[in-house]
Protein backbone atom coordinates (compact mmCIF):
# COMPACT_ATOMS: atom_id res chain seq x y z
CA UNK A 1 0.00 0.00 0.00
CA UNK A 2 1.58 3.73 -0.65
CA UNK A 3 1.96 6.16 1.72
CA UNK A 4 -1.12 8.04 -0.01
CA UNK A 5 -3.46 5.42 0.42
CA UNK A 6 -2.56 4.37 3.47
CA UNK A 7 -4.03 7.97 4.87
CA UNK A 8 -6.79 7.79 2.71
CA UNK A 9 -7.58 5.06 4.34
CA UNK A 10 -7.25 5.93 7.58
CA UNK A 11 -9.40 8.64 7.27
CA UNK A 12 -12.19 6.90 5.70
CA UNK A 13 -12.43 4.31 8.26
CA UNK A 14 -12.31 7.29 10.79
CA UNK A 15 -15.40 8.62 9.82
CA UNK A 16 -16.82 5.98 8.65
CA UNK A 17 -16.54 4.42 11.79
CA UNK A 18 -19.49 4.10 14.61
CA UNK A 19 -17.44 5.68 16.96
CA UNK A 20 -17.10 8.88 15.01
CA UNK A 21 -20.45 9.56 16.34
CA UNK A 22 -19.90 13.77 16.57
CA UNK A 23 -19.23 13.75 13.03
CA UNK A 24 -21.64 11.59 11.58
CA UNK A 25 -24.52 13.56 13.89
CA UNK A 26 -23.05 16.44 12.82
CA UNK A 27 -23.84 15.59 9.00
CA UNK A 28 -26.97 14.23 10.14
CA UNK A 29 -27.97 16.94 11.18
CA UNK A 30 -27.17 19.16 8.40
CA UNK A 31 -28.84 16.77 5.77
CA UNK A 32 -32.09 16.31 8.44
CA UNK A 33 -34.29 19.51 6.85
CA UNK A 34 -33.48 18.02 2.96
CA UNK A 35 -35.99 15.95 0.75
CA UNK A 36 -33.91 14.18 -2.36
CA UNK A 37 -35.36 16.75 -4.65
CA UNK A 38 -32.86 19.23 -2.46
CA UNK A 39 -29.69 17.79 -3.46
CA UNK A 40 -28.42 20.94 -4.93
CA UNK A 41 -28.87 22.36 -1.44
CA UNK A 42 -27.70 20.04 0.57
CA UNK A 43 -24.77 19.63 -1.79
CA UNK A 44 -23.64 23.70 -1.18
CA UNK A 45 -24.32 23.37 2.59
CA UNK A 46 -21.91 20.31 2.43
CA UNK A 47 -19.51 21.67 0.00
CA UNK A 48 -19.08 24.07 2.05
CA UNK A 49 -18.72 22.02 5.88
CA UNK A 50 -15.90 20.54 3.73
CA UNK A 51 -14.42 23.85 2.32
CA UNK A 52 -14.04 25.15 5.95
CA UNK A 53 -13.05 21.54 7.47
CA UNK A 54 -9.76 21.85 5.20
CA UNK A 55 -9.35 25.37 5.50
CA UNK A 56 -8.73 24.90 9.83
CA UNK A 57 -7.03 20.97 9.61
CA UNK A 58 -4.65 22.71 6.95
CA UNK A 59 -3.59 25.33 9.27
CA UNK A 60 -3.76 23.57 12.27
CA UNK A 61 -1.74 20.55 11.80
CA UNK A 62 0.53 22.96 9.54
CA UNK A 63 1.13 24.74 12.52
CA UNK A 64 -0.17 28.18 11.21
CA UNK A 65 -3.03 28.12 13.98
CA UNK A 66 -2.73 26.99 17.21
CA UNK A 67 -6.04 25.83 18.68
CA UNK A 68 -7.04 25.16 22.18
CA UNK A 69 -7.94 21.23 21.96
CA UNK A 70 -10.00 21.55 25.38
CA UNK A 71 -12.04 24.42 23.56
CA UNK A 72 -12.34 22.64 20.09
CA UNK A 73 -13.39 19.18 21.63
CA UNK A 74 -16.39 21.26 23.78
CA UNK A 75 -17.20 23.76 20.42
CA UNK A 76 -17.81 20.62 18.48
CA UNK A 77 -20.66 19.33 19.76
CA UNK A 78 -21.79 22.97 20.43
CA UNK A 79 -22.09 23.49 16.10
CA UNK A 80 -24.40 20.01 16.39
CA UNK A 81 -26.68 21.54 19.05
CA UNK A 82 -26.67 25.03 16.78
CA UNK A 83 -27.65 23.09 13.91
CA UNK A 84 -30.57 21.45 15.38
CA UNK A 85 -31.29 24.40 16.93
CA UNK A 86 -31.56 26.04 13.54
CA UNK A 87 -33.77 22.91 12.36
CA UNK A 88 -36.10 23.08 14.53
CA UNK A 89 -36.56 26.88 15.40
CA UNK A 90 -37.15 28.01 11.14
CA UNK A 91 -40.13 26.21 10.06
CA UNK A 92 -40.43 28.24 6.87
CA UNK A 93 -37.54 28.46 4.76
CA UNK A 94 -38.38 30.71 1.96
CA UNK A 95 -39.12 33.58 4.27
CA UNK A 96 -36.69 33.38 6.46
CA UNK A 97 -33.53 35.02 6.98
CA UNK A 98 -31.70 35.52 2.78
CA UNK A 99 -34.56 32.57 1.59
CA UNK A 100 -32.73 30.61 4.30
CA UNK A 101 -29.68 30.65 1.82
CA UNK A 102 -27.66 31.70 5.30
CA UNK A 103 -27.04 27.94 5.53
CA UNK A 104 -23.63 27.17 3.50
CA UNK A 105 -22.22 29.96 5.66
CA UNK A 106 -23.28 28.42 9.09
CA UNK A 107 -21.94 25.13 7.62
CA UNK A 108 -18.64 26.42 6.76
CA UNK A 109 -18.28 28.27 10.12
CA UNK A 110 -18.84 25.14 11.51
CA UNK A 111 -16.66 22.90 9.62
CA UNK A 112 -13.82 25.24 10.65
CA UNK A 113 -14.55 24.19 14.34
CA UNK A 114 -14.87 20.28 13.19
CA UNK A 115 -11.69 20.90 10.75
CA UNK A 116 -9.20 21.76 14.21
CA UNK A 117 -10.80 18.67 16.19
CA UNK A 118 -8.26 16.40 14.12
CA UNK A 119 -5.33 18.59 13.90
CA UNK A 120 -3.89 18.48 17.23
CA UNK A 121 -4.01 14.67 16.72
CA UNK A 122 -2.18 14.68 13.28
CA UNK A 123 0.17 17.05 13.86
CA UNK A 124 1.44 15.39 17.07
CA UNK A 125 2.28 12.21 15.57
CA UNK A 126 3.42 12.83 12.03
CA UNK A 127 4.84 15.47 12.99
CA UNK A 128 8.36 14.80 10.30
CA UNK A 129 5.77 14.59 7.50
CA UNK A 130 2.55 16.27 7.81
CA UNK A 131 1.76 17.49 3.98
CA UNK A 132 1.01 13.52 2.56
CA UNK A 133 -0.73 12.29 5.96
CA UNK A 134 -2.71 16.02 6.07
CA UNK A 135 -4.06 15.42 2.56
CA UNK A 136 -4.57 11.66 2.35
CA UNK A 137 -6.61 12.03 5.81
CA UNK A 138 -8.62 14.89 4.85
CA UNK A 139 -9.46 13.57 1.17
CA UNK A 140 -10.47 9.81 3.38
CA UNK A 141 -12.49 12.09 5.26
CA UNK A 142 -14.38 13.46 2.30
CA UNK A 143 -15.13 10.28 0.74
CA UNK A 144 -16.53 9.09 3.98
CA UNK A 145 -18.84 12.23 3.97
CA UNK A 146 -20.21 11.01 0.88
CA UNK A 147 -21.10 7.56 1.94
CA UNK A 148 -22.19 8.59 5.42
CA UNK A 149 -24.46 11.44 3.47
CA UNK A 150 -25.43 8.56 0.58
CA UNK A 151 -26.69 6.27 3.78
CA UNK A 152 -28.24 9.25 6.00
CA UNK A 153 -30.26 10.38 3.05
CA UNK A 154 -31.57 6.54 2.15
CA UNK A 155 -32.63 6.35 5.87
CA UNK A 156 -33.93 9.99 5.79
CA UNK A 157 -36.42 8.95 2.85
CA UNK A 158 -37.68 5.66 4.46
CA UNK A 159 -38.20 7.50 7.89
CA UNK A 160 -40.23 9.60 5.45
CA UNK A 161 -42.19 7.11 4.18
CA UNK A 162 -43.29 5.12 7.74
CA UNK A 163 -44.10 8.51 9.01
CA UNK A 164 -46.67 9.29 6.03
CA UNK A 165 -48.13 6.10 7.72
CA UNK A 166 -48.90 7.45 10.96
CA UNK A 167 -51.85 10.26 11.46
CA UNK A 168 -48.96 12.96 13.33
CA UNK A 169 -46.90 12.57 10.06
CA UNK A 170 -50.42 13.09 7.52
CA UNK A 171 -51.21 16.17 10.04
CA UNK A 172 -48.03 17.90 10.46
CA UNK A 173 -46.01 16.39 7.24
CA UNK A 174 -43.23 13.63 7.30
CA UNK A 175 -40.70 16.37 6.33
CA UNK A 176 -41.36 18.21 9.34
CA UNK A 177 -41.99 15.37 11.81
CA UNK A 178 -38.93 13.82 10.36
CA UNK A 179 -36.88 16.70 11.00
CA UNK A 180 -38.35 17.74 14.58
CA UNK A 181 -37.49 14.05 15.53
CA UNK A 182 -33.78 14.01 14.13
CA UNK A 183 -33.16 17.22 15.38
CA UNK A 184 -34.30 16.76 19.00
CA UNK A 185 -32.60 13.11 19.27
CA UNK A 186 -29.54 14.80 17.91
CA UNK A 187 -29.40 17.65 19.51
CA UNK A 188 -29.98 16.20 22.96
CA UNK A 189 -26.72 13.70 22.75
CA UNK A 190 -24.93 16.81 21.14
CA UNK A 191 -26.04 19.05 24.07
CA UNK A 192 -25.02 16.14 26.98
CA UNK A 193 -21.36 16.15 24.82
CA UNK A 194 -20.99 19.80 25.33
CA UNK A 195 -21.67 19.70 29.24
CA UNK A 196 -19.53 16.80 29.37
CA UNK A 197 -16.88 18.73 27.93
CA UNK A 198 -17.35 22.24 29.02
CA UNK A 199 -13.81 23.54 30.34
CA UNK A 200 -15.55 25.79 32.21
CA UNK B 1 -36.39 6.75 20.44
CA UNK B 2 -35.42 6.64 24.34
CA UNK B 3 -33.43 4.02 23.82
CA UNK B 4 -31.54 4.97 20.75
CA UNK B 5 -30.97 8.59 22.44
CA UNK B 6 -29.32 6.72 25.15
CA UNK B 7 -27.39 4.52 22.77
CA UNK B 8 -25.69 7.62 21.54
CA UNK B 9 -25.14 9.54 24.74
CA UNK B 10 -23.01 6.41 25.50
CA UNK B 11 -20.74 6.58 22.98
CA UNK B 12 -18.36 9.71 23.54
CA UNK B 13 -17.04 12.31 21.04
CA UNK B 14 -14.07 10.40 20.26
CA UNK B 15 -10.81 11.05 19.09
CA UNK B 16 -8.00 9.80 16.24
CA UNK B 17 -6.97 6.53 17.73
CA UNK B 18 -3.55 5.47 15.28
CA UNK B 19 -0.07 4.58 15.89
CA UNK B 20 2.49 5.06 13.57
CA UNK B 21 5.52 2.64 13.79
CA UNK B 22 8.25 3.33 11.12
CA UNK B 23 10.49 0.37 10.45
CA UNK B 24 14.30 1.80 8.63
CA UNK B 25 16.76 -1.04 7.09
CA UNK B 26 19.96 -0.14 8.92
CA UNK B 27 22.53 -1.95 5.65
CA UNK B 28 25.89 -1.40 7.89
CA UNK B 29 24.55 -4.08 10.41
CA UNK B 30 21.83 -5.38 8.85
CA UNK B 31 19.56 -4.59 11.56
CA UNK B 32 16.06 -3.14 11.61
CA UNK B 33 15.36 -0.43 14.15
CA UNK B 34 11.48 0.09 14.82
CA UNK B 35 10.00 3.35 16.08
CA UNK B 36 6.49 3.71 17.84
CA UNK B 37 5.17 6.86 18.11
CA UNK B 38 2.20 6.34 20.18
CA UNK B 39 -0.12 8.65 22.69
CA UNK B 40 1.12 8.53 26.48
CA UNK B 41 -2.30 8.47 27.77
CA UNK B 42 -3.05 5.88 25.61
CA UNK B 43 0.36 3.73 26.42
CA UNK B 44 0.05 4.39 30.02
CA UNK B 45 -3.56 2.78 29.66
CA UNK B 46 -2.55 -0.41 29.01
CA UNK B 47 1.25 -0.64 30.35
CA UNK B 48 0.01 0.63 33.99
CA UNK B 49 0.35 3.87 35.16
CA UNK B 50 4.32 4.42 35.10
CA UNK B 51 5.61 3.94 31.63
CA UNK B 52 9.24 2.85 32.32
CA UNK B 53 11.82 0.60 30.02
CA UNK B 54 11.13 -2.46 31.32
CA UNK B 55 7.09 -1.88 31.21
CA UNK B 56 7.33 -0.52 27.66
CA UNK B 57 9.40 -3.54 26.50
CA UNK B 58 7.36 -6.05 28.25
CA UNK B 59 3.90 -4.70 26.30
CA UNK B 60 6.05 -4.38 22.95
CA UNK B 61 7.49 -7.46 22.82
CA UNK B 62 4.03 -9.06 22.71
CA UNK B 63 2.37 -6.61 20.50
CA UNK B 64 4.77 -5.92 18.00
CA UNK B 65 6.59 -9.14 16.08
CA UNK B 66 8.35 -9.70 12.64
CA UNK B 67 9.01 -12.65 11.64
CA UNK B 68 10.96 -13.64 8.59
CA UNK B 69 10.54 -15.77 5.53
CA UNK B 70 10.50 -18.95 6.92
CA UNK B 71 8.31 -17.76 9.71
CA UNK B 72 11.24 -17.57 12.17
CA UNK B 73 10.76 -14.58 14.94
CA UNK B 74 13.43 -11.71 15.07
CA UNK B 75 14.77 -11.37 18.35
CA UNK B 76 13.81 -7.76 19.38
CA UNK B 77 16.15 -5.65 21.78
CA UNK B 78 15.11 -2.41 23.21
CA UNK B 79 16.79 0.68 22.79
CA UNK B 80 15.04 3.40 24.38
CA UNK B 81 12.61 5.97 24.67
CA UNK B 82 11.60 9.41 24.52
CA UNK B 83 8.94 11.98 24.91
CA UNK B 84 7.86 14.84 22.85
CA UNK B 85 4.63 16.96 23.86
CA UNK B 86 1.78 14.03 24.26
CA UNK B 87 3.67 11.18 22.06
CA UNK B 88 6.14 8.53 23.05
CA UNK B 89 8.71 7.48 21.11
CA UNK B 90 9.63 4.05 21.68
CA UNK B 91 12.79 1.88 20.06
CA UNK B 92 13.21 -1.28 19.12
CA UNK B 93 16.15 -2.90 17.36
CA UNK B 94 16.43 -6.38 15.20
CA UNK B 95 18.98 -8.36 13.34
CA UNK B 96 17.24 -8.49 9.87
CA UNK B 97 20.16 -10.48 7.56
CA UNK B 98 17.90 -11.42 5.11
CA UNK B 99 16.86 -7.57 4.38
CA UNK B 100 12.76 -6.35 5.35
CA UNK B 101 11.37 -7.56 1.42
CA UNK B 102 8.91 -10.33 2.41
CA UNK B 103 8.93 -9.90 6.62
CA UNK B 104 5.80 -10.40 8.12
CA UNK B 105 4.85 -7.68 10.35
CA UNK B 106 2.01 -7.47 13.31
CA UNK B 107 1.46 -4.17 14.92
CA UNK B 108 -1.52 -4.98 17.51
CA UNK B 109 -0.04 -1.47 20.00
CA UNK B 110 -3.55 -0.53 22.21
CA UNK B 111 -5.89 -2.73 19.75
CA UNK B 112 -7.30 -4.27 23.14
CA UNK B 113 -8.08 -0.24 24.51
CA UNK B 114 -10.07 0.70 21.29
CA UNK B 115 -12.14 -1.17 18.89
CA UNK B 116 -11.11 1.80 16.09
CA UNK B 117 -7.74 1.65 16.78
CA UNK B 118 -5.49 1.55 13.64
CA UNK B 119 -1.91 0.92 13.64
CA UNK B 120 -0.03 2.35 11.06
CA UNK B 121 3.34 0.87 9.59
CA UNK B 122 5.57 2.59 7.50
CA UNK B 123 9.14 0.42 6.31
CA UNK B 124 11.75 2.09 3.95
CA UNK B 125 14.22 -0.32 3.01
CA UNK B 126 16.25 -1.15 0.12
CA UNK B 127 15.39 2.51 -1.65
CA UNK B 128 11.49 1.81 -1.78
CA UNK B 129 8.65 2.55 0.69
CA UNK B 130 5.97 0.57 1.54
CA UNK B 131 3.35 0.68 4.36
CA UNK B 132 0.54 -1.35 6.25
CA UNK B 133 -2.33 -0.84 8.56
CA UNK B 134 -3.73 -2.96 11.08
CA UNK B 135 -6.95 -3.06 13.28
CA UNK B 136 -8.67 -5.40 15.75
CA UNK B 137 -8.78 -8.95 14.01
CA UNK B 138 -6.31 -8.34 11.63
CA UNK B 139 -2.99 -10.76 10.51
CA UNK B 140 0.30 -10.28 10.15
CA UNK B 141 1.06 -9.15 6.62
CA UNK B 142 3.98 -9.53 4.98
CA UNK B 143 6.09 -5.99 3.40
CA UNK B 144 6.21 -6.33 -0.62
Amino acid sequence: MSDLATFVTLGFRHITNIAAMDHILFLLALAAIYRPRDWRDSLWVVSAFTVGHSVTLGLAVTGALVLPSQLIEFLIPVTIVATCGENLVVRDRPRALWGGRYRPAFAGVFGLVHGAGFANYLRSLFVDQVALPLFGFNLGIELGQVVVLGVAAGALVLLDHLLTLTAAGRTVGALRLRTVAVSAVVGLVAAHWAVERSPW
Amino acid sequence: MGTLALTLIVLVVHPLHTTLTQLAYRDADRTVEVSVRVFADDFRAVVGHEVTDETAFTYLRLTVTLNDRAGRSLAITWCGQRRTGDVLWLCLRAPAPDGLSGLRVHVRVLLELYSDQINIVQATYSGRRASLLFSRGDPPRPLP
